[in-house]
């Protein structure tokens, strides 16, 4: 039997049980907009009963545990899925910059109200090209006519100057994407030496019997953080700790930091990634570093190189046409273009301050002759080996819709993955979310079965004054 | 199902941001007419709107061409009749000179008529394009006048020379077809466009011709004048009568390719229009469509958001 004093005792652990009850719903509604926070619950037992002639007694409750409500499986597949998700979020912003360097774009000059008459141009090379090759036919048809050669050498102006901003807006991308793969490397270190100092604070607790419940919750970002950036392998071991490999390298064990890593350049300015101190290349498979390696050495690359094919291609066949021919002063050899490739096409500078000197004629004595203007008008129409046997608009419209395909898949990719996501999300929001309806709940539950514990020992108070009553009346 | 607070709040706001999307994309098809824009809303239609632009680019040059060397056309064949008025008159001074009857002073009358025809003549093919300021008969040398003439004491034309070319330049009138206009003063190659004045192939040699016939009457040789100098004019005359026609023919081919490239260049609209441009009524349903969405999903959140068990507790 508990008597007076021992169920005072009792009331006064429930009172404390009660108390922890309260102090884990005001902790869950602390942190309610905490980023990776898990709610946690107290676990509450039955006090081991006491025998007597008529039974076993209860002896109250106590509060035995504060345990995070978690899911390990959603919390691995959160994992994994970030690490997609980094993938192809870097390749659509890197294929987004692309697209905005070839600012191909139509543009309508109307409203759909009106889009039986709307007239559609494009801003971009590919109406350039078409500008220059009409504008070759009209000094073909008025060879002599100084206003169409000067309409012919700005627009070979314009050509050239936006294939050399394309190639430097390029170049710029691929600068940029090194500097972003160097940010995720130094993101990717820092995290690296956060999980192994977690993983100590983790072990010691864990040694010391305790549940560090915040600290495996920073942990698990710091993962889901570093999964973003690279497709990552862990695993748990006794004493708590994760263990963290990247691409095969085991860099975090226990609470070292093994190895960090960092870039080096392949060569040619190609940016990959490797350990810091074994200098062992890594191959990665997913995250952001990846999508950016990617992107950059494949879609971006590709385009780069086929718009210098296209600059050089459209460079050998009109300089080799061009110089053939002869200018209204009956001279020939000049090049029509200067430079090798997209990032060094010029128009010649001669030909820039006196139009007359566009070699049109096939003739140094027939100054109308227009027999060279209209081969270079014809080049339009002309399969290029050079261009895989395709003209030189076909080329550059099977490059623009090449980026427009890679850049639709990064698109519809991210919008699949943001879904994916949201859903892990919500699914771990209804295991580990806190709820304010239910927090609420329960602290009205600890809080009133607090007033009855608190009600027992004003019970009990007073049965005590009336034991000691009866012993001074 | 348990929901996490946030988890409800963050889900409302992706909705929103997906709604908000729509609705951007559908406005801007609404006011640029355009359902595509960038490569990566379409990849494949882009690709086919830049290859019609392209074209259609293509045959709206096809089509400026064709207007400049129509107007020329034009030029050369006002050209062509005044020739052919001169040539008649010149006709009509061979056939009444050739009669015997005539005195040496009405012979010499003629010989100054056919003198002052020859003069006209030469300003006619030294005629310049307005358009361009270049000569018209020139052949591809069009920087310099092609004819000269040259006259004795008594102002009698004794020669004109030539110093233009032979060739002509053609100019592309729909893909991979082009034609020429243009008529070379001379050719004496037996190949080529035929030359206006005078022509291996046909025997025309008119300026030649009108000097014979100046001379003929000048020297009272009625014989030579009915004889040679007519038959010689018969065929100048003929060859006059060529060149009008081939005017008249590649001014109908003119024509005809002028409709064609306008009505390629409008097929090609149409083409790109259907790849490329919005439809209204579709669009402006679906904008309709997520603007209520929109609404309706920032109306229940609102409300849903109000609703708590705090409002409920004492």
């Amino acid at each position: 039997m508990l008597g007076l004093l021992g169920t005072l005792n009792l009331a006064s652990r429930s009172l404390q049980t009660q108390m922890t009850g309260v102090e884990v719903a005001g902790q869950n509604l602390a942190n309610i907009n905490t980023t990776g926070y898990t709610r946690q619950s107290v676990e509450i037992q039955t006090s081991p009963d006491i025998s007597t002639t008529i039974g076993p007694e209860g002896t109250g409750a106590n509060a035995v545990a504060i345990q995070q409500v978690v899911n390990a499986i959603l919390n691995n597949q959160i994992q994994s899925q970030q690490s997609t998700s980094g993938y192809w979020s870097a390749q659509q912003t890197a294929l987004q910059s692309a697209q905005t360097s070839l600012n191909e774009f139509l543009n309508g000059t109307g409203s759909a109200t009106s889009s039986s008459t709307n007239s559609t141009t494009d801003t971009g090379l590919s109406g350039q090209l078409s500008s220059l090759f009409a504008d070759f036919q009209s000094v073909a048809t008025s060879p002599t006519s100084i206003s169409a050669r000067q309409q012919l050498i700005s627009d070979a102006q314009t050509l050239a100057a936006t294939f050399n901003q394309i190639n430097t807006q390029l170049d710029t991308s691929r600068t940029t994407l090194n500097t972003s793969l160097g940010n995720d490397v130094d993101s990717a270190n820092k995290l690296l030496s956060g999980i192994a100092d977690l993983n100590k604070q983790i072990s010691t607790a864990d040694f010391n019997g305790a549940t560090p419940n915040d600290l495996l919750d920073e942990r698990e970002q710091d993962l889901e953080n570093l999964s973003n950036l690279t497709n990552i392998t862990t695993s748990t071991g006794t004493n708590g700790a994760v263990d963290v490999s990247i691409g095969g390298q085991s860099l975090v064990s226990g609470n070292q930091v093994l190895d960090t890593i960092q870039t080096y350049d392949a060569g040619g300015g190609q940016l990959l990634v490797q350990t810091a101190t074994g200098g062992v290349n890594l191959t990665l498979t997913g995250g952001s570093m990846q999508g950016t390696i990617d992107a950059r050495d494949g879609e971006l690359a590709t385009m780069q190189s086929s718009i210098n094919t296209l600059a050089s291609t459209l460079i050998t066949q009109v300089n080799t046409i061009h110089s053939g021919g002869f200018n209204l002063t009956g001279t020939n050899g000049a090049n029509f273009f200067n430079g090798s490739d997209a990032a060094t096409i010029t128009v010649n500078a001669a030909l820039a301050s006196n139009p007359s000197l566009f070699q049109a004629s096939g003739s140094a004595t027939a100054n109308s002759d227009n027999s060279v203007a209209r081969q270079l008008a014809d080049l339009a129409s002309t399969a290029q080996s050079g261009l895989n046997n395709q003209t030189f608009s076909d080329s550059y419209g099977q490059t623009v819709a090449a980026l427009g395909d890679s850049l639709q898949t990064a698109n519809d990719q991210v919008n699949n993955q943001t879904a994916v996501t949201n859903m892990l999300s919500t699914q771990r929001g209804s295991v580990s979310g806190v709820n304010v309806d239910e927090e609420m709940t329960n602290l009205m539950s600890f809080q009133r079965a607090y007033e009855a514990s608190a009600q027992l020992v004003t019970t009990l108070n007073t049965m005590l004054g009336d034991v000691l009553a009866m012993k001074t009346s | 199902m348990r929901i996490g607070t946030n988890s409800y709040t963050d889900t409302m706001i992706d909705q929103f941001s997906v709604l908000k999307s729509q609705q951007d994309k559908l406005q801007n098809e609404v006011s640029t007419g355009l359902s595509i824009s960038a490569p990566s809303d379409d990849p494949a239609a882009m690709e086919t709107t830049l290859d019609d632009l392209s074209s259609q680019a293509a045959q709206q040059q096809f089509s400026s061409n064709i207007s400049t060397v129509q107007s020329k056309a034009n030029f050369i064949y006002s050209v062509l009749q005044s020739l052919q008025t001169i040539s008649n008159r010149v006709g009509e001074i061979a056939t009444s000179a050739s009669s015997a009857t005539n005195s040496q002073t009405n012979l010499n009358h003629y010989a100054g008529e056919v003198t002052s025809l020859i003069q006209q003549a030469v300003q006619l093919v030294n005629t310049k394009d307005p358009a361009t300021g270049q000569y018209l008969f020139g052949g591809t040398n069009s920087g310099q006048q092609p004819f000269t003439v040259t006259t004795d004491a008594n102002g009698n034309v004794t020669g004109v020379t030539y110093s233009g070319n032979s060739s002509v330049n053609q100019t592309e009138i729909a893909s991979g077809s082009a034609v020429s206009v243009d008529v070379p003063g001379e050719n004496t190659s037996g190949s080529g466009a035929q030359g206006l004045i005078t022509d291996s192939r046909t025997g025309a040699d008119l300026f030649n011709h009108l000097i014979s016939l100046q001379n003929d009457l000048l020297a009272g040789n009625t014989t030579a004048v009915s004889g040679t100098d007519t038959a010689n004019l018969q065929n100048d005359e003929n060859n006059l009568t060529y060149q009008v026609a081939y005017n008249g023919n590649v001014q109908t081919r003119l024509n005809t390719a002028s409709s064609f490239a306008t009505s390629q260049s409008n097929s090609l609209t149409g083409l790109i229009s259907n790849a490329s441009s919005a439809d209204l009524a579709t669009t402006m349903t679906q904008l309709t469509q997520a603007q209520t969405a929109y609404q309706a999903a920032l109306e229940s959140s609102a409300a849903i958001m109000q609703l708590s068990i705090l409002n409920f507790l004492q």
